[in-house]
């Protein structure tokens, strides 16, 4: 209807255009339908409801327009309504997430102002968690180091018969490690923890310690068998007892207590009963032959001493000892069989009267003290019973030989005629002999042997010296010298074959020298004598110039001399003929010789000093060349045939 | 210690014989020290040396009695055989006479010993073969007469030398295993040394926390 309305306005409009109403027509006019999209739009929208183009509706359609705008309005009022009652209620939601939100921040907010120290102390305390977790770390590192576990305490205090076991040893040396580092602690300043340790350590170590020495008394006491048992524990606990010197010597006390009965009982087992079925047979049964008997304790003793030594050694393997000390053990383990020894020895000593057998005793002594000295010190009882033994049988055997050398002096037998040595010397002589032989045969140092041979001979040659002089006192000068020559010379012999004889040889050679001169001097007296020369001799000796010629003298007159000097010239012819007769009983043909060529020289010498007076032209000899026919030394060749 | 509760189970002692210079120290110092001791002093008395060997696994302790040959010393060394286990009768190959005096030392031996005493015959210095004095079948002619054990050995080479110590401790060891060596009676020259101690302690908890105390 518009378009209708707006075609005729438009043909008027174009019209009059000065007047409104052709303006208005014009406007319609120009109002491009096609172009508008809201007469087009509402155009369609009238064609819905305007069905019947009558004058009623074209009437009524500004109010059925205005109508259904109402309508329209009123629909969608009330389309809005209910859209503004849904904004509204979102709106009252939202408020009241709104208020929620802002309660809750609220609440957040106190909540956080509330949790903020509750954190902070977590922080803290999750800090000192760390802290102390740390602290417990190095406590239990500490305690390790420090502390004996359980366990280890309950090895510590051993089982409940005293027997210990090999975590005793590991506890006790934990026990020791942590008291030494207990003195790294003092110097830290962690000085009271250390001393309280370093404490209880001490008191665990002192209980450890007490049980392990009654132990190990214990163990030692049972070692008195042929052999000791040496347990390793045993060695481990000797180890052990070194931090307690004197629990270390207490158990070595005990120990040497017990294997010194067992020495003793061997002893007396090997000197009663012997080995198996009586093989070897019992030291006793030997007692009759000293030598064999003392000989035969005596190795027995030296065997067990080594044995033992052994013993110890193996019982102290882990320990470090000095030898001293398991010499001083030693000497304990030997002191118990002292007494028996001793009291055996000395009773075959004190009824042994050979001085052979007490001498052979004594050197057995002397060499074993010597061997067992050499296992036990010189302090031990063992070594002084021996030297005691052998100082008694060194006595016994001077005093045997002192016996002798009385009884020689006491019967003093005449010399035989034949002036050759009496029994008892060869007899002496003989017990010499075997002393010096057995003294040989024997198994001691040198200087004791010379100490000894001085001694002997003292005790020997001295007395017999003096037996035979005494014995020779009664006899002439000559017989006495041929006598005294005949015994010292039968001493040389026997002497000479021993060592460390010369000085007693020398002193025997004086002698003999001084009875020789003895017999020198008499054979020549004798020669001179028998042919008549002794007195001229003597006058020429004493001669003196003042006294006038020699020739002038009564007795040394030519004739005199010249028949003295005839006999003499037949002496020449066989000298032998005129030896002194106890010159023959002289034993040593050396002697019987020297004596001959000494007494021979000493006529010459006589022979010569009178030819040398003869033919001195001062002396008014006429014819000397008549009276000594012969010179000094024709003579002398005549004397030596 | 590998081996048990002690070092050895057994304690055997020997004794070496035999006249002088025919080696005996010098065997015995072979077969302690494993070396040949050129120039040997005399033996002054009798020396002493130990070592411990195994037989059929079980450990045995030899103690050695060394002797001095030399004559003066005869009545010290007697006292020593009693109670050996072994006797060592040792002569020289290149020196009869020593051969010769074998007689008066198995004497000796015999009587001096116990009844099981095991003697073995030493025919020392068999490294000395172009100076041999007696024979090898003589010497076991004499050995076999006489019920001796017998090798020849050289102290010097240490040829044999293990083997004649080792030996008469089997020899001595299967007496005992016969019954026929009585270990209770004193002076058997064996000593026997009990496998597990007496006490009950410890054995069967050896060695546990080693380790582990620091």
């Amino acid at each position: 209807m518009t378009d209708r309305d707006g075609a005729t306005t438009t043909d008027s409009a174009s019209s009059s255009a000065a007047n409104p109403l052709s303006r208005k027509l014009n406007k319609i006019l120009e109002t491009r339908l096609d172009n508008d999209k809201e007469m087009l739009e509402s155009l369609k929208a009238l064609s819905t409801f305007f069905n019947e183009n009558s004058l009623r509706t074209r009437r009524n359609l500004r109010s059925d327009i205005e109508r259904r705008s109402l309508s329209i309005n009123e629909e969608f009022l009330q389309t809005f309504q209910g859209v503004k009652e849904q904004l509204d209620s979102v709106y009252a939601d939202v408020k009241a997430m709104n208020d929620c939100c802002q309660d809750m921040t609220s609440r957040l907010k106190a909540a956080k102002e509330q949790t903020h120290d509750l954190i902070s102390q977590t922080t803290k305390l999750h800090a000192e968690s760390q802290k102390v977790q740390m602290k417990l770390q190095v406590a239990d590192v500490f305690l390790d180091k420090f502390q004996l576990k359980p366990n280890e305490v309950k090895a510590l205090r051993g089982n409940r018969d005293g027997s210990l076991s090999q975590e005793f040893f590991n506890s006790l040396n934990k026990v020791k490690t942590i008291h030494n580092d207990c003195k790294i602690l003092l110097r830290t300043n962690q000085q009271t923890a250390g001393l309280e340790i370093m404490e209880a350590m001490a008191l665990h170590q002192e209980s450890a310690f007490e049980r392990l020495y009654r132990w190990t008394q214990n163990e030692c006491r049972t070692l008195t068998g042929d052999s000791p048992d040496i347990s390793p524990m045993l060695c481990q606990s000797m180890e052990a007892l070194q931090d307690r010197p004197v629990l270390f010597r207490y158990s070595l006390d005990e120990y040497g207590t017990a294997r010194r009965t067992a020495v003793v009982r061997g002893l007396i087992d090997a000197l009663t009963r012997g080995g198996p079925g009586g093989t070897p047979r019992p030291i006793e049964l030997h007692s009759h032959d000293p030598l064999r008997y003392v000989g035969d304790m005596l190795a027995w003793l030296h065997q067990a001493a080594a044995s033992e030594k052994e013993y110890v050694h193996s019982l102290l393997k882990k320990c470090a000892v000095t030898t001293e000390q398991v010499q001083d053990i030693l000497g304990h383990i030997t002191e118990g069989v002292c007494r028996p020894f001793k009291v055996r020895v000395e009773q075959v000593l004190v009824s042994e009267q050979d001085a052979v057998t007490l001498y052979k005793l004594n050197n057995l002594l002397k060499f074993y003290h010597n061997t067992i000295g050499q296992i036990v010190n010189k302090e031990a009882s063992l070594l002084t019973t021996i030297t005691e033994i052998q100082d008694l049988s060194h006595r016994m055997f001077f005093n045997s030989l002192n016996c002798h050398a009385n009884k020689l002096l006491d019967k003093v037998e005449l010399p035989p005629a034949d002036l050759s040595t009496p029994a008892a010397l060869s007899q002496t002589m003989q017990l010499l002999k075997d002393v010096l032989a057995c003294h040989d045969a024997s198994v001691v140092a040198i200087d004791d042997k010379k100490q000894d041979f001085k001694q002997i001979l003292s005790c020997i040659v001295d007395p017999l010296v003096q037996m035979c002089s005494v014995s020779a006192s009664r006899l002439n000068a000559i017989d006495m010298a041929c006598y005294m020559i005949n015994c010292i010379y039968i001493m040389q012999t026997t002497l000479s074959l021993y060592e460390f004889t010369d000085t007693r040889l020398e002193m025997l050679q004086a002698q003999v020298e001084a009875q020789l001169d003895t017999l020198v001097n008499e054979q020549a007296a004798m020669v001179l004598n028998r042919v008549g020369l002794a007195e001229a001799y003597k006058m020429v000796q004493a001669y003196q110039p003042k006294q006038g010629p020699l020739s002038s003298l009564q007795g040394m007159d030519a004739g005199t001399l010249k028949s003295a000097m005839m006999q003499f010239d037949s002496f020449l012819a066989n000298p032998d003929a005129l030896v002194l007769p106890q010159c023959s009983l002289i034993l040593s043909a050396r002697i019987r010789e020297s004596i001959k060529k000494r007494s021979m020289e000493l006529i010459n010498e006589s022979y010569r000093l009178l030819f040398d007076r003869i033919k001195n032209p001062a002396n008014e000899y006429k014819e000397p060349q008549g009276i000594v026919p012969r010179t000094p030394d024709q003579v002398m060749k005549l004397l030596q045939y | 210690m590998a081996a048990g509760p002690y070092n050895y189970s057994y304690i055997f002692k020997y004794i070496i014989i035999g006249d002088m210079g025919v080696g005996k120290s010098c065997l015995l110092h072979q077969f302690t020290e494993k070396k040949f001791m050129a120039d040997c002093p005399h033996t002054i008395g009798v020396e002493f040396g130990t070592r411990i060997i195994e037989v059929s696994g079980q450990k045995i302790k030899l103690q050695i009695w060394d002797t001095a040959g030399q004559e003066r010393f005869r009545a010290v060394t007697r006292s020593y055989y009693r109670g050996a286990a072994g006797a060592l009768m040792v002569y020289d190959i290149t020196r009869r006479s020593t051969y010769n005096h074998l007689s008066s030392w198995l004497t000796d031996a015999r009587n001096l010993t116990n009844p099981n005493t095991v003697i073995f015959l030493i025919g020392n210095k068999s490294d000395l073969e172009a100076q041999r004095d007696v024979t090898y079948e003589e010497a076991k002619q004499f050995a076999d007469e006489n019920g001796l054990m017998f090798l020849e050995c050289s102290a010097k080479t240490g040829d044999n030398v293990e083997d004649a110590f080792l030996d008469t401790a089997k020899k001595i060891y299967q007496n005992i295993q016969d019954g026929s060596l009585d270990l209770n009676a004193a002076e058997s020259g064996v000593q026997h040394k009990p496998a597990t101690p007496r006490n009950p302690i410890n054995t069967d908890q050896a060695p546990i926390d080693k380790g582990c105390a620091c």
